[in-house]
C-alpha cells in the first residue's frame, strides 16, 4: 500500500470511527435539553383566575422535563381559602418532583404565604412583607325569614349559623397553621404565640424568626433552584407564555365610587387574605 | 483494530452528549416525600353545653330598670337568656328613657342594669344611682369588646373605634371600677376562637357560686382596687392593650360594698353562648344578684313607700270633709291609682297595713307615737325636728313617715284646714321636692299663715304719691318688647 493509500485510509478511518460518530454524537446531544429554571409569577390576590392560571403553570412544570426547577415570585396578599389550598396541593405535586424556591417581592401574607412555605427555600426583600398567618371571615347574620324568599332549610339561605361558622374558621386555621410548621419545621425561630399571631413582619423580622430564609432577588431564588436541581448553565423562563396562562383576571378588591380599589374583598366568604390599614386619603 | 475503532467510534457517539449532559446536569436532585397536613383529621372545637337546674326557682320579684339612653349598643333580645332568669323569679323589666325616668323608676327598683353604654352618665344620674346603692339597689354594668362605633380619621382616614369604656366607666369610677379599652385574648386556650376566653378561677362570691368555668366572647378587661375580681383566667388571658396578663385585672368584678358589678362582655347572655361552660349558671346568679336588691323605705322613695296595693286614710275628725278637703281627697286618690295604689278611708288609725294619716297640728294625741319615734315635738310657735331644728308652725307642713313591719306609715300634719289641703295636695303631686327631707321626716312650706305675707302697711300713710302708684299699678303701662329689628 502506498503512503498515499495509507494516509487515506488513516483519514478515512478518522472520518468513520471518530468524526461521523462525533458529528453524530454531536446531533444528538441536542436532545439534552438544556436545563429551564421556570419562573412562575403570582402577583395579584389569590382567587379563581389567579389559580387557575398559577395551576396551569404549575402542571407546565410538572409534564416538561426540561423544566428542573421553579421560582414562584410572590406578591400577594394571599385570597380566598379554597383558591389558595388547590395551589397549595399543586405545588406538593410539583415539589414531589422538582424543587421550588419562593422569591417574595411585595409581599406574601396569609394565603400567600400558606403557599411559601411549601417550597424549599423562601427569599425575600428585607422590606419585603410577610407573615400574617391566620384565616379571617365574615359571619352571617343571625337568621331570619324573608317574605318572598323560599328555602329549604333553615341554613339554606345564610349558610350556616354564626357559631358555626366561628369553629370551622378556627377548624381551617390548623390546617394553615400545620402547613406552616410542615412546611418551616425547625427553621421558626419564634414562640408559636408570636408565629401565629397573626401579625405581618418586615423580611428583616421575618428572616430573625425564621419565617423566611434569606434575602435575595429572583437571581438569587433562580439560582438556589438550580443547586437545589443540581443543574447549571440553565435557561430562566416565565412559564407563563408556554403555559398559556391568561393574565387577565377580574376585579377581586372592592372598589369606592371613585374607582380607587379598596383592600376589601368583594364578596363575603372566609379568606387567607391580608388587609392592611385604609390608605390615607 | 476493529474493536478499537469502534470502541472509539462510541465513545466520539457519546462523548457530546456527556460533555452536554456534565455541562448542564450536575447531579440527580434528592426528593423527599412531602408532608401536608392531615386535613381530615381537623376537628372544629366543641363547646361544652350546661343546662342549670331551672326548677325550684323563689319568685322572689322585683324591678330591674334597664338602661336605655346611653347610647347603649344592644338590643333587648342579646341579652334574652337574663331578662328570662328575671322573669322566672318574678321579676319585672322597666327601661329608663331618660334621667327622670330614671329617678322615678330607681325609687321601686331592686337594680340597675346598663349594657354597652357608649354616652357618658351625667353627675345627676351618677349621683341617682350611688343614691340606689345605698339604700340596698344593686347595679350590673356591662361592656362588650365587640360593640364599637366606627368613626373615619378625617385626615388619615383610619378608622377610629369608640366603645363602651368611657360610658361605663364615667359611672363605675364612683364605685372603684375601672374598664380597660382592650379586648382579652387567648391563643391556647378559649372557647372556638382566641377572643373567646375562658375563667376559671374565681373570687368568692354568691355571683361565681357553683362556677368551674365560664367563656366570654370578645371581653374588656376589668380592674378594681378595692373590690373583689370576681373572674380571672389564666396567664395567658392576654390583654389586647400589651398583649401582657395582668392579675389584677379579669372579666368581671365586684364593688367593695358589693353592690356593683361590671362585666367586660354581655354575648355570653346571648343565645347559644348562654348555653356554653358554665354560662347559663352565671346567668341564674346574675339574676338572683339582681333581685336581691331591696332598698329601705325612706321618705326620699316617696311616693314609692307602701308595701301593698291598698292604703288605708285616716283622716282626722276635727278635719272636716268640706269641698276643699273632698277635692284635695280625690286629687290625692287619683294620682295614687296612677301607683295602682287603692285608697281605703277608715275612721280611726289603722294598726296594720299601710297608711295616710291626715291631720292637725291642733289635734295631735292619734299621732302621739308616731310624733315620739320621729323625735318630733310640736310646741306652740314651732315644730322642733332632729333633722331641721326648729321650724315655724305657721305656712308649715310636717310629713313624717313611719315604716312597720306589718305596714308603712305616711303622716301628714299642717296648722290650719286650708294648710292641710295644701299638704295633701304636696302628697297627690308625687314629690317632695320642695321640702326639707331626711330619712323619715319632712317639712313643707305650705304658704297660708298668716304670717307668711308681710305685713303692708302702705294704707296707713296714703299720700299722693301712693294714690299715684295705686294708679299706675291699676293701669299699668306695657313694657316695651324688643323685636329683633329693634
Amino acid at each position: 500500500m502506498s503512503e498515499a493509500d495509507q494516509r487515506w485510509e488513516r483519514v478515512r478511518n478518522i472520518l468513520l470511527w471518530l468524526a461521523i460518530p462525533l458529528i453524530i454524537g454531536a446531533l444528538a446531544a441536542s436532545a439534552v435539553p438544556q436545563p429551564v429554571v421556570g419562573v412562575i409569577r403570582l402577583e395579584d390576590a389569590i382567587y379563581t383566575y389567579s389559580a387557575q392560571n398559577t395551576i396551569k403553570q404549575i402542571q407546565y412544570a410538572i409534564d416538561h422535563p426540561e423544566v428542573r426547577a421553579v421560582v414562584l415570585v410572590m406578591d400577594s396578599p394571599g385570597g380566598t381559602v379554597v383558591d389558595t389550598e388547590s395551589i397549595y396541593m399543586e405545588l406538593t405535586r410539583l415539589r414531589e418532583k422538582k424543587p421550588v424556591v419562593t422569591v417574595v417581592n411585595g409581599m406574601a401574607a396569609s394565603g400567600g404565604y400558606y403557599l411559601s412555605v411549601n417550597t424549599d427555600y423562601i427569599y425575600a426583600k428585607p422590606t419585603s412583607l410577610v407573615g400574617n398567618i391566620g384565616v379571617i371571615g365574615y359571619l352571617p347574620p343571625a337568621p331570619f325569614v324573608i317574605e318572598d324568599i323560599i328555602t329549604t332549610g333553615p341554613y339554606k339561605l345564610w349558610g350556616a349559623p354564626r357559631d358555626s361558622d366561628m369553629r370551622q374558621i378556627e377548624m381551617i386555621k390548623q390546617g394553615f397553621f400545620e402547613a406552616v410548621k410542615l412546611g418551616r419545621g425547625d427553621k421558626l425561630t419564634g414562640k408559636d404565640s408570636v408565629t401565629f399571631s397573626g401579625q405581618i413582619w418586615s423580611g428583616i423580622d421575618g428572616l430573625q424568626l425564621g419565617i423566611i430564609d434569606e434575602f435575595g432577588t429572583e437571581n438569587d431564588g433562580a439560582k438556589k433552584a438550580a443547586e437545589l436541581a443540581k443543574v447549571a448553565n440553565y435557561k430562566v423562563l416565565d412559564l407563563s407564555v408556554p403555559a398559556g396562562a391568561d393574565l387577565y383576571g377580574y376585579y377581586f378588591f372592592m372598589a369606592d365610587a371613585d374607582g380607587v380599589t379598596l383592600p376589601y374583598p368583594k364578596e363575603a366568604g372566609v379568606y387567607m387574605l391580608y388587609i392592611p390599614p385604609l390608605p390615607v386619603k | 483494530m476493529k474493536r478499537q475503532s469502534i470502541t472509539i467510534a462510541i465513545l466520539a457517539l457519546i462523548l457530546p452528549a456527556l460533555l452536554r449532559g456534565l455541562w448542564y446536569y450536575r447531579g440527580i436532585p434528592e426528593r423527599s416525600e412531602i408532608a401536608t397536613p392531615d386535613y381530615a383529621s381537623f376537628e372544629r372545637p366543641a363547646p361544652i353545653i350546661n343546662t342549670p337546674d331551672t326548677e325550684n326557682i323563689e319568685q322572689v320579684g322585683g324591678t330591674v330598670v334597664i338602661d336605655g339612653y346611653h347610647a347603649n349598643q344592644f338590643t333587648i333580645n342579646e341579652i334574652e337568656a337574663l331578662t328570662a332568669a328575671l322573669r322566672a323569679r318574678g321579676g319585672n323589666i322597666e327601661t329608663a328613657a331618660d334621667s327622670l325616668t330614671l329617678e322615678i323608676l330607681l325609687k321601686t327598683a331592686s337594680a340597675f342594669v346598663s349594657v354597652s353604654p357608649s354616652a357618658t352618665f351625667t353627675q345627676y344620674e351618677t349621683q341617682l344611682l350611688k343614691s340606689f346603692t345605698e339604700r340596698g339597689g344593686r347595679i350590673l354594668v356591662f361592656t362588650d369588646a365587640t360593640r364599637n362605633a366606627l368613626y373615619f380619621d378625617y385626615i388619615s382616614g383610619n378608622p377610629i373605634a369608640y366603645g363602651d369604656a368611657n360610658g361605663a366607666n364615667s359611672l363605675l369610677k364612683h364605685f372603684d371600677i375601672s374598664v380597660n379599652n382592650d379586648y382579652l385574648y387567648n391563643t391556647e386556650k378559649n372557647e372556638g376562637n382566641f377572643r373567646n376566653v375562658i375563667f376559671d378561677d374565681f373570687g368568692k362570691n354568691e355571683l361565681t357560686f357553683g362556677l368551674d368555668e365560664v367563656a366570654f366572647y370578645g371581653s374588656r378587661s376589668i380592674k378594681t382596687d378595692s373590690g373583689l375580681l370576681l373572674l380571672q383566667g389564666a396567664d395567658t388571658n392576654l390583654s389586647s392593650l400589651d398583649d401582657a396578663h395582668d392579675p389584677n385585672a379579669g372579666g368581671a368584678v365586684l364593688s367593695a360594698d358589693g353592690t356593683v358589678a361590671a362585666f367586660g362582655d354581655f354575648t355570653f347572655l346571648s343565645a347559644p353562648y348562654s348555653a356554653y361552660t358554665d354560662n347559663a349558671a352565671l346567668i341564674q346568679n346574675l339574676a338572683d344578684f339582681a333581685l336581691s336588691g331591696s332598698q329601705q323605705p325612706s321618705l326620699e322613695l316617696f311616693p314609692y313607700i307602701f308595701t301593698s296595693n291598698s292604703v288605708q286614710v285616716f283622716v282626722s275628725p276635727e278635719l272636716e270633709k268640706d269641698p276643699s278637703m273632698v277635692t284635695a281627697l280625690g286629687g290625692l286618690q287619683s294620682s295614687l291609682r296612677y301607683l295602682n295604689l287603692d285608697l281605703q278611708f277608715v275612721d280611726e288609725v289603722p294598726s296594720t297595713g299601710d297608711a295616710i294619716l291626715i291631720g292637725s297640728f291642733d289635734a295631735t294625741e292619734d299621732f302621739e307615737d308616731f310624733l315620739l319615734k320621729a323625735d318630733v315635738e310640736i310646741g306652740d310657735e314651732a315644730i322642733s325636728t332632729v333633722a331641721f331644728g326648729d321650724v315655724t308652725k305657721p305656712g308649715n307642713g310636717l310629713v313624717i313617715f313611719e315604716p312597720g313591719k306589718k305596714g308603712n306609715t305616711l303622716l301628714l300634719l299642717a296648722g290650719s284646714p286650708e294648710d292641710v289641703i295644701a299638704m295633701i295636695g304636696a302628697a297627690s303631686y308625687g314629690s317632695l321636692g320642695t321640702c326639707l327631707t331626711s330619712e323619715q321626716v319632712a317639712v313643707c312650706s305650705v304658704g297660708t299663715s298668716d304670717d307668711y305675707y308681710y305685713e303692708d302697711t302702705s294704707s296707713d300713710t296714703v299720700d299722693e304719691t301712693s294714690t299715684e302708684s295705686a294708679d299706675q299699678s291699676a293701669e299699668p303701662t306695657p313694657e316695651a318688647t324688643p323685636t329683633p329689628s329693634g
